[in-house]
């Protein structure tokens, strides 16, 4: 369950900045980027900082 | 051309094969067609220079042009390819079952594809929806979510969160990790959720922009929804009988798509036969 607020907290914030920034939306690249930042890097940096 | 489906279509076919199929690849099939010409549909500006395919249709969809990726024989020559230089079966297979759903979901719009090519260079069309890649991307963007095409990409999305059982971690690590050697060798580098985040990745992009797309389309700017089959009237389409009346019939094009079935032919048949003569050699 945690997992899937993770995943739809992520998608809100993409969507959120696609929809201000619709060039963001042409590549698969930096939604890529931006998945494994939110669900990956950043809950591990922060779980390190606790 | 479609925006979402070939984001969502690989996920649902994934549940329905199950171990017969491996994501990446099928992933990779589904994006091929366009994965290197896109661009240059849409043109790209760099350093005072504007880069842009004179009549973008007939580049990404007839020939001259790079039409040939979304014929279905394309997706059998590199299905053959990958099953030569890796001896992977899945892997062809999947790119295959990827590649063919992206070129036959393409034949619905109005401008549709080269299924048979080299075979014919006619291009086969539905129409249901407006291709008006040479508008511009935005342009572009406005008339696919303001048409049948984004209700055909909500239908998949539909699908894929039906068949959401595929996205969860239990799925990921009984089927789709056993079916495809790729992530036991991206396991050795990476924890398995960024393992699942890459997994999920595809679905995540399509579902997102999905929605992004829409409210963008109607709420930030304010295109007009036309559900006529066709449409949206407003935008000025490209239709596969435009291109299919325009094509060049020079003696060298014309000559062109015959030579290349044939070598294909020849190809595909001296592969085949060296094969069953090596077969029965061991035998």
């Amino acid at each position: 369950m945690t997992e899937l607020r993770l995943y739809l907290a992520a998608a809100a914030a993409y969507i959120g900045i696609g929809v201000a920034v619709p060039e963001l939306l042409f590549s698969w690249v930096e939604c890529a980027a931006f998945l494994l930042l939110a669900v990956w890097v950043l809950p591990a940096l922060l779980e390190r900082l606790r | 051309m479609s925006w979402v489906a070939h984001d969502i279509e690989p996920y649902v076919i994934q549940k329905h094969l199950g171990k017969r199929v491996a994501i990446v690849p099928l992933l990779i099939g589904s994006y091929a067609p366009d994965m290197a010409t896109k661009w240059f549909v849409y043109g790209a500006g760099a350093f005072g220079f504007e880069l842009k395919a004179d009549n973008p249709a007939q580049f990404h969809r007839g020939f001259p042009g790079v039409g040939f990726t979304h014929s279905l024989s394309f997706g059998v020559a590199v299905a053959l390819l990958i099953y030569v230089i890796w001896k992977s079966r899945i892997w062809a297979l999947s790119f295959l079952i990827g590649q063919w759903a992206h070129a036959l979901t393409d034949t619905l719009d109005t401008v549709g594809t080269m299924l048979f090519f080299p075979f014919t260079t006619q291009l086969f069309s539905a129409g249901a929806w407006a291709y008006a890649g040479q508008t511009g991307r935005y342009t572009d963007a406005g008339a696919y979510f303001s048409g049948l095409g984004f209700a055909y990409d909500g239908f998949w999305l539909v699908w894929g969160v039906l068949s959401w059982r595929v996205l969860t971690r239990a799925y990921f690590r009984e089927t789709i990790v056993p079916a495809d050697p790729f992530w036991g060798k991206a396991g050795q580098y990476l924890p398995e959720v960024a393992l699942l985040a890459i997994y999920r990745i595809s679905f995540f992009y399509g579902a997102c922009r999905w929605i992004a797309w829409l409210i963008w389309a109607h709420v930030v700017r304010s295109f007009a929804f036309d559900f006529s089959w066709g449409g949206p009237k407003w935008v000025d389409a490209v239709r596969s009988e435009d291109l299919n009346a325009s094509g060049c019939h020079c003696p060298s094009c014309c000559s062109a798509s015959p030579k290349l079935a044939l070598s294909l032919a020849v190809a595909v048949g001296s592969r085949v036969t060296r094969r069953a003569r090596r077969g029965g050699a061991s035998t």
